[in-house]
């Protein structure tokens, strides 16, 4: 009786081990036990061209870059550059939280004297700046719209 | 059998008729002997001749070379100096890079005519005669010739229009013939030749180029090539790196067509084809772009020499010549050079785990990565 009751107790024993063997039941695809994903928001920048009496294809998106400060930003040390297009309106940028700095930058390509009368600096290939900041927070979007003066 | 085991027609020559009969058995006895040596003589022979010949591989498997022309032009809208490359089929016995075949294997002799013709409206309205020259320098590869002949003729090329190109050669008495449609002009949209807008090429962060499709166009490629400057030991010397892209197939009733450049990619291949060299200062200098297209003729020669990927081992070679083989087609090309690398783009060169040993500087010109900014 004893050495069936053993038998037994083993063989269910086994039973149970091969059943957790055979768990078909998918890991936590999270894994939020080990290492927990980077918590991050996303700046999104409506890179608008303003209007002017030049023709739209005259003045073109030049530049777009981000730095966790002023004066990183004003020596040019900016951790992230974006690839601005002509047919691109929107750039979405995943930071951390925080604040950050960016700028934008637009270039004036007209012939002749247009670009000085735009208020572009140095006439033609002259480009005016945007500068502002942004609050990033935790899984949220921030929108911005860059304003160039006139 | 003329060696049976009665030979009378030994006995009948070996032996004289008043021989007694010892001397008849020992002229016998001989006989016997000589007629096992033949016979054993005869298999050997035999054999030996069998197998000799049996294992003979000396098989001419070559048909006799027929001098076949080979013609290749690719009309090039953006140059006024147009080049054909004439040779002929050769044939040698051995590899050919152990043993080269002399130069009059490749050329033919004798007089050569070769004649470009643009038409229109169903009419010749221009002929333009090309001269050989020596020009062109040999590229790296198998060239078995001093020098590198090619002709070439000064002519702008057209966009689509019909050309013809005609080849005479006296020696064979033929007439090689092509026709080809010019290709139309190429736009490129992005990048466009702005210096003020930088490239950014990092991990995680790639290009996006555009371009207008191109009429009559069969297939693009896209090139990128850095520009830098390479130090050692005082002496700074420019060097640059191309990374050509895969093809681009056309698509039609599209209004942009656009190939991505990874930026991962753009690091990697930096990393694979730089070589770190103890001491070495390297500044990166600027990014160029190229923009290739070519005709119909090109994609098709392409498809036909690329490897194949099914069943079928063998393809034939794409040939678009009457008379001859060859290649006649047309390029259009657009170069935006100089545009300059983003700061970031700069800095992941500089330290990045792939390339931080190959002595790049950074965006301040130096290798003090404490000034680097990060947001990770």
């Amino acid at each position: 009786m004893i050495r069936t009751r053993i038998f037994r107790s083993f063989v269910f024993l086994m039973i149970g081990f091969s059943l957790v063997a055979c768990d078909k039941t998918p890991p936590n695809g999270n894994n939020n036990n080990n290492s927990k994903a980077p918590v991050t928001g996303t700046l999104e920048v409506e890179f608008r061209i303003p209007g002017s009496f030049l023709p739209p294809n005259r003045v073109l998106r030049a530049d777009l870059s981000v730095a966790v400060d002023a004066e990183h930003l004003y020596k040019g040390h900016f951790f992230y550059v974006a690839n601005v297009y002509n047919n691109k309106l929107m750039y979405q940028i995943t930071l951390k939280p925080g604040n950050y700095y960016y700028q934008a930058g637009i270039v004036c390509i007209a012939g002749g004297d247009s670009c000085s009368a735009a208020g572009f600096p140095g006439g033609q290939f002259g480009v005016k700046w945007a500068i502002g900041t942004a609050q990033i927070n935790a899984n949220e979007i921030t929108h911005v719209v860059p304003q160039f003066t006139q | 059998m003329f060696f049976g085991s009665d030979n009378l027609f030994l006995r009948v020559f070996l032996v004289p008729f008043e021989w007694n009969c010892e001397e008849i058995k020992l002229i016998d006895m001989a006989n016997g002997l000589i007629k096992n040596y033949l016979y054993k003589g005869i298999i050997i022979l035999g054999t030996t001749c069998m197998v000799l010949s049996s294992c003979s591989t000396e098989i001419d498997i070559n048909a006799p070379n027929q001098n076949v022309p080979i013609v290749y032009c690719i009309l090039n809208d953006a140059d006024s100096v147009q080049y054909v490359r004439l040779q002929k089929t050769y044939l040698v016995d051995q590899a050919a890079i152990s043993t080269p075949p002399e130069a009059d294997s490749l050329y033919f002799p004798g007089e050569i005519q070769i004649s470009l013709e643009r038409w229109e409206n169903g009419r010749p309205v221009q002929t333009v005669q090309f001269e050989p020259t020596y020009d062109v320098p040999k590229d790296s590869g198998f060239f078995p010739v001093e020098k590198h002949m090619v002709y070439k003729a000064h002519v702008k090329i057209l966009p689509m229009k019909t050309y013809y190109l005609y080849v005479y050669i006296k020696d064979k008495e033929e007439v090689l013939f092509a026709e080809t449609t010019t290709l139309g002009h190429m736009t490129v949209t992005d990048p466009l030749d702005l210096k003020q807008r930088k490239i950014a090429l990092n991990i995680g962060e790639n290009y996006i180029c555009r371009w207008q499709p191109v009429e009559n166009a069969g297939i693009y490629q896209i090139g990128i090539r850095l520009n830098y400057f390479e130090t050692v030991d005082g002496v700074t010397v420019a060097k640059s790196l191309d990374m050509p892209q895969s093809f681009t197939s056309p698509v039609t009733n599209i209004d942009y067509l656009t190939r991505v450049i990874s930026g991962s990619r753009f690091i990697h291949i930096i990393s694979e084809q730089l070589k770190p060299i103890p001491g070495v200062v390297r500044e990166v200098q600027n990014l160029d772009f190229y923009f290739i297209t070519g005709g119909k003729e090109i994609k098709y020669y392409i498809e036909s020499t690329a490897p194949s990927e099914g069943a079928l081992i063998e393809k034939p070679v794409y040939s678009n010549f009457n008379n001859g083989l060859g290649l006649f087609s047309s390029s259009a090309r657009a170069d935006i050079k100089g545009l300059y690398l983003a700061n970031t783009t700069l800095d992941s060169i500089a330290y990045s785990q792939l390339t931080n040993n190959l002595g790049f500087l950074d965006h301040n010109g130096d290798r003090d990565s404490s000034n680097i900014c990060s947001n990770q």
